[in-house]
């Protein structure tokens, strides 16, 4: 890609500034998540999110989700951070805020099956980590849940290259990056890196959202970029994808970010992937219920 | 700070599997490890059903009952046998799954017949092992016809089909199927590959038969398995769910023996060989999973 298109995408990216929708809490919170992650303290989050009703409520419904592990609609926030904790209602108000982030009117591609995907993918990652005894699941499910937002960019930003690019997709049957690649010259990799670099979102983070599909370019984080790659394939054959056909095998033992993540988490040797892939089926009609929740449409199953 | 109350917040759609009883989850674990069959949360019911009337007949008073009938010796193989027979009823049809279709039509094909391209001889062998009543088998014959039009033009398409019961052999001979058989079949397909023999039934036609040769065959006869050599796709679906393990390795080391390189083999849709041979690769397609035995020049033998 060209210098002169990196500064385009840059300066185009900077509208996404004006755009009303994005809730108050929104980049607070991501600056909090997105730093270490320990340092919050209960009553900071509860504070910022009390400025947002809407987003506060929202997030009591979504932690009653089975997925999320409440049996009953906690009754505060701080109820909530007590029998989830911290980490977990932070990932929880994060998704509910990327629900409002973007007004759904203007996208290209169908809002209810982009939030499917990263919310699927969000899920993936956090199980995932917790298969390998990996430090920080709620990371994981983060760094899942932002992976794609270059998609938004260009559904927003570049909405007439970007139908181009989907309708190449659908007719080839091909991985959406690879026609936005071939349409459009550049893909989701680099106008997600710039909004998450105007967001100020951690390294690690720039990392999974600019190189999950070539992990081996990652440089700050190779593991959890390794763990989004695979999730994300993982999730694109299993109905979770971007509602059309894509014409691929996937061998996720041969792929590189196999090797990378084994490096690093012996554990994924001993992991059943037949039954891994059994068991995120049935978190798919789950998944589809908390976008409805979270997102506010329920998407056609891909 | 604002309070949400309870009442301003509307659960989420409850969960219909909170319904079931515990040990049912204890019943899929054990049925997976037994058998290979996964019964996702979603289909849990359909377990509770299968076990509900195993539990009718032994007259099981709760399903705590059950699970201590189906793990007490010696009535255990017997019974888990007959669970199996219950869970799996009603899964044989035609086009029974469309997401393995398409990977064989859109991915594997054109990725068999690219390797085989400087081959004189454009020949395709699929083995549909453990056929029952010729279903799968008739499925794939249609599939391959279309794809003679398209992809498979010039080429000799065979597939071979066995069973252990000479019976059902006999059935799937026939082609003769009724309404549930034919209930995820096009009218495309109908009109095009069957003809009706009366108000209720159809029959395959000859041209589809031609393309199938029917046999008897015992998997667990080692000699026999030997012969089976140059396949390029073997489907084996709800049968070595009831092998124990030993028999099932024995079986699946024959499968892997029996395909040429980059062949594939299938299983059912919920069924896997969990970690009983580390030469396939598991891989994925869209909504199927299937073992891949690597092309030689791959590399990833």
């Amino acid at each position: 890609m060209t210098a002169s298109l990196t500064a385009d995408i840059r300066e185009r990216v900077q509208q996404i500034e004006t755009m009303p929708a994005i809730p108050a809490v929104f980049l607070p919170l991501l600056k909090l998540l997105s730093s270490s992650g320990q340092d919050a303290t209960v009553d900071e989050v509860v504070r910022l999110v009390s400025y947002d009703n809407t987003v506060a409520a929202q997030c009591l419904r979504v932690a009653a989700s089975p997925l999320f592990g409440m049996p009953q609609p906690p009754k505060s926030i701080k109820a909530a951070v007590i029998t989830l904790g911290l980490r977990r209602v932070e990932t929880i108000l994060l998704t509910c805020c990327m629900g409002q982030a973007f007004p759904a009117a203007k996208w290209v591609l169908d809002p209810a099956v982009f939030w499917k995907h990263s919310l699927g993918c969000a899920l993936v990652c956090r199980k995932f980590s917790e298969k390998l005894a990996a430090p920080d699941g709620e990371k994981a499910y983060m760094a899942g849940l932002l992976h794609d937002i270059g998609f938004m960019v260009n559904s927003l930003v570049f909405p007439q290259e970007f139908t181009k690019a989907m309708d190449l997709a659908c007719r080839e049957e091909i991985p959406l990056g690879e026609a936005e690649h071939a349409s459009m010259g550049f893909t989701h990799c680099e106008t997600g890196r710039a909004l998450a670099e105007k967001w100020k979102l951690a390294d690690d983070v720039i990392d999974v959202i600019s190189h999950h599909h070539v992990v081996e370019q990652s440089h700050n984080a190779q593991p959890l970029v390794a763990l989004v790659h695979l999730s994300d394939l993982l999730c694109r054959m299993r109905g979770l994808g971007y509602g059309y056909y894509e014409r691929h095998k996937v061998d996720l033992v041969s792929d590189p970010a196999w090797a990378i993540l084994l490096q690093q988490h012996r554990e994924l040797d001993g992991v059943d992937l037949a039954r891994f892939t059994f068991e995120l089926d049935e978190a798919v009609d789950e998944i589809q219920a908390l976008v409805s929740t979270v997102f506010g449409s329920t998407p056609a199953r891909s | 700070m604002t309070t949400i109350t309870q009442s301003s917040v509307t659960p989420l759609p409850a969960n219909k599997v909170e319904a079931v009883d515990p040990v049912y989850r204890q019943i899929r674990d054990l049925v997976y490890k037994v058998s290979g069959i996964y019964k996702a949360e979603d289909k849990l019911y359909l377990l509770a059903d299968g076990c509900a009337r195993r539990m009718k007949q032994l007259g099981a008073r709760s399903p705590r009952d059950y699970w201590d009938q189906l793990t007490a010796q010696p009535s255990r193989d017997g019974e888990l046998r007959q669970l199996l027979n219950e869970i799996t009823i009603g899964e044989t049809c035609l086009f029974r799954s469309q997401p393995q279709l398409d990977a064989l039509r859109k991915v594997i094909l054109p990725e068999i017949v690219a390797e085989k391209v400087k081959q004189v001889t454009k020949r395709l062998r699929i083995w549909s092992a453990g056929c029952s009543t010729g279903e799968e088998s008739y499925t794939l014959a249609m599939n391959m016809l279309e794809e003679k039009e398209r992809l498979l033009q010039g080429w000799t398409v065979e597939i071979i089909a066995t069973d252990l019961n000479d019976r059902s052999v006999e059935t799937a001979k026939a082609g003769i199927y009724g309404d549930y058989a034919v209930r995820n079949t096009t009218d495309y397909f109908k009109r095009k590959y069957f003809v009706p023999i009366d108000e209720k039934k159809l029959q395959v036609r000859p041209e589809v038969k031609k393309l199938i040769t029917f046999s008897r065959l015992n998997l667990q006869d080692d000699s026999k398995m030997l012969f089976m050599k140059g396949m390029d796709l073997i489907f084996c679906c709800n049968v070595l769910i009831y092998f124990d393990g030993v028999s099932k390795s024995k079986v699946i080391n024959h499968f892997f023996s029996n395909l040429n390189f980059g062949g594939y083999f299938f299983l059912g849709t919920s069924e896997s060989l969990m970690k009983l041979n580390e030469q396939f690769h598991l891989v994925h397609f869209p909504g199927t999973i299937a073992y891949w035995k690597p092309s030689l020049h791959s590399g990833k033998l």
